[in-house]
């Protein structure tokens, strides 16, 4: 595909999917401000490297990725980032089932650790498979598909797929 | 899968800003101009925008250190000094406040002084309140990050001139940062507004003009630089506002402030205009602030 072709498919895409966009990048921060501006640095990161992407069917991954590295990289700055292990996480999770009785949801999505809670944003809210997630978090599918299930878990969703 | 869908619904539910439609287009037009310009490949867009925000730390921290020196020393010649009368301070694990107030002292205009100083101390005040009242809130949320950062600095300082400027940078989530700007005539005591230097309000008109000829100026030579001033362009600059925040400086030409995001990308910071007096030459009252 020619670039400039590209180039349009990319701009049809972002003006189309901008709030999709939007909300991810404010899942991360919860702050309407850094959200817009993880939005408008994706946006120009993406446009300025349109040449790496080589084929449309990647659009939807590459862009993603972008808009997740983005995110992290505010939140790094922030030093909000804290990566979870997942053995960790599982104890964690053992450990607290008891006291869920009183189960505020959305609290238990929020304290899930980002690359958790990101998988599950991605996979139901987005809908994107789990084959593009391992993708844009460039690790296997197996980690994808345990980090999901163990989240899940945390959440109390049984899951159907 | 009750859940999963009260789930979906909250994250469906984020209210989309209005602002956002316009950042996205902004970026896609900001792209092709560049592109129109000329420049080969993609942009460093990162390295740029890092530097600017650099930038503006910088400048924020050098006026707040600034001011504090300054807060120490009587810094206006003879009668007339601004003193630092109170600080709040919030040092906590993630929130920070740092709030100094400001006073004007040795003014015979007993009344600019006080109405000055009460304003000083009732905005400080009103925005300690409402950080505190954010901390607790968001500690009843389970936590997170706050800070904020308000200040002054002397802008300028004559024998005739004082110019005050208050700050207020606010470190939540990506930081703005709005500047307010008093002008006092130490001389004849009384408050200078940016409406009583001109004869009519064609000044208004006349300074957006120039500053739009900077604007565009300044983008030419700077591929860095971004204003929002082209025609076509969503939510353009198109005119000041009649009290549009200003100061003039030690060498008595007018500046024009713009906060943060108010003309220009965030990583722009706070951007300022010098308006050459030739181009004010006929609608000046006169020259005795402006030369």
């Amino acid at each position: 595909m020619k670039r400039s072709k590209m180039y349009d498919v990319l701009e049809a895409y972002i003006l189309k999917n901008k709030e999709s966009h939007y909300r991810l990048a404010y899942s991360y921060v919860k702050n309407k401000d850094e959200a817009l501006d993880i939005v408008q640095e994706s946006i120009f990161k993406a446009l300025s490297s349109v040449d790496s992407l080589a084929n449309a069917e990647y659009l939807k991954t590459w862009f993603y990725r972008i808009l997740v590295n983005t995110s992290l990289d505010v939140l790094r700055k922030k030093g909000k980032l804290s990566y979870v292990e997942d053995i960790a996480l599982e104890l964690n999770s053992e450990a607290k089932e008891d006291v869920y009785e009183d189960f505020d949801l959305q609290n238990a999505m929020d304290k899930l650790p980002h690359n958790y809670r990101l998988i599950i944003s991605l996979r139901y809210f987005d809908d994107l498979k789990l084959e593009e997630i391992a993708a844009i978090l460039d690790e296997n599918l197996n980690t994808v598909k345990t980090r999901l299930y163990t989240g899940l878990k945390k959440l109390r969703i049984e899951m159907e797929d | 899968m009750d859940n999963m869908r009260k789930l979906k619904k909250n994250y469906e539910d984020v209210e989309i800003p209005e602002e956002l439609d316009f950042v996205v287009r902004k970026a896609l037009d900001t792209h092709k101009r560049k592109l129109k310009k000329g420049s080969k490949k993609g942009l460093k867009w990162t390295s740029g925008v890092a530097a600017a925000v650099l930038i503006l730390f910088a400048t924020v921290n050098m006026n707040s250190s600034i001011a504090y020196a300054m807060s120490e020393v009587p810094v206006v010649g003879k009668l007339v000094k601004v003193l630092m009368v109170k600080e709040y301070k919030i040092n906590e694990d993630t929130y920070n406040a740092e709030v100094k107030v400001p006073a004007v002292e040795g003014l015979e205009n007993k009344e600019l002084q006080n109405s000055l100083n009460e304003k000083y101390l009732a905005e400080n005040e009103k925005l300690y309140a409402e950080f505190s009242k954010e901390v607790e809130e968001l500690k009843a949320a389970g936590g997170g990050h706050l800070g904020v950062d308000s200040g002054y600095v002397i802008k300028t300082d004559t024998d005739r001139i004082l110019s005050i400027g208050r700050y207020v940078v606010n470190t939540v989530g990506s930081s703005s940062t709005t500047f307010k700007y008093d002008t006092v005539d130490k001389q004849n005591q009384i408050l200078i507004t940016l409406p009583s230097l001109f004869k009519d309000e064609s000044y208004i008109d006349i300074i957006s003009e120039n500053i739009k000829a900077q604007m565009r100026q300044q983008m030419k030579e700077d591929a860095k630089k971004i204003y929002w001033v082209e025609e076509g362009d969503i939510s353009a600059f198109e005119k000041i506002k009649a009290d549009q925040s200003f100061y003039i400086s030690s060498s008595q030409k007018l500046i024009i402030s713009f906060d943060k995001y108010e003309v220009a990308p965030g990583y722009m910071g706070v951007v300022e205009f010098e308006i050459p007096t030739e181009v004010l030459s006929e609608v000046l009252v006169s020259n005795e602030y402006i030369k």
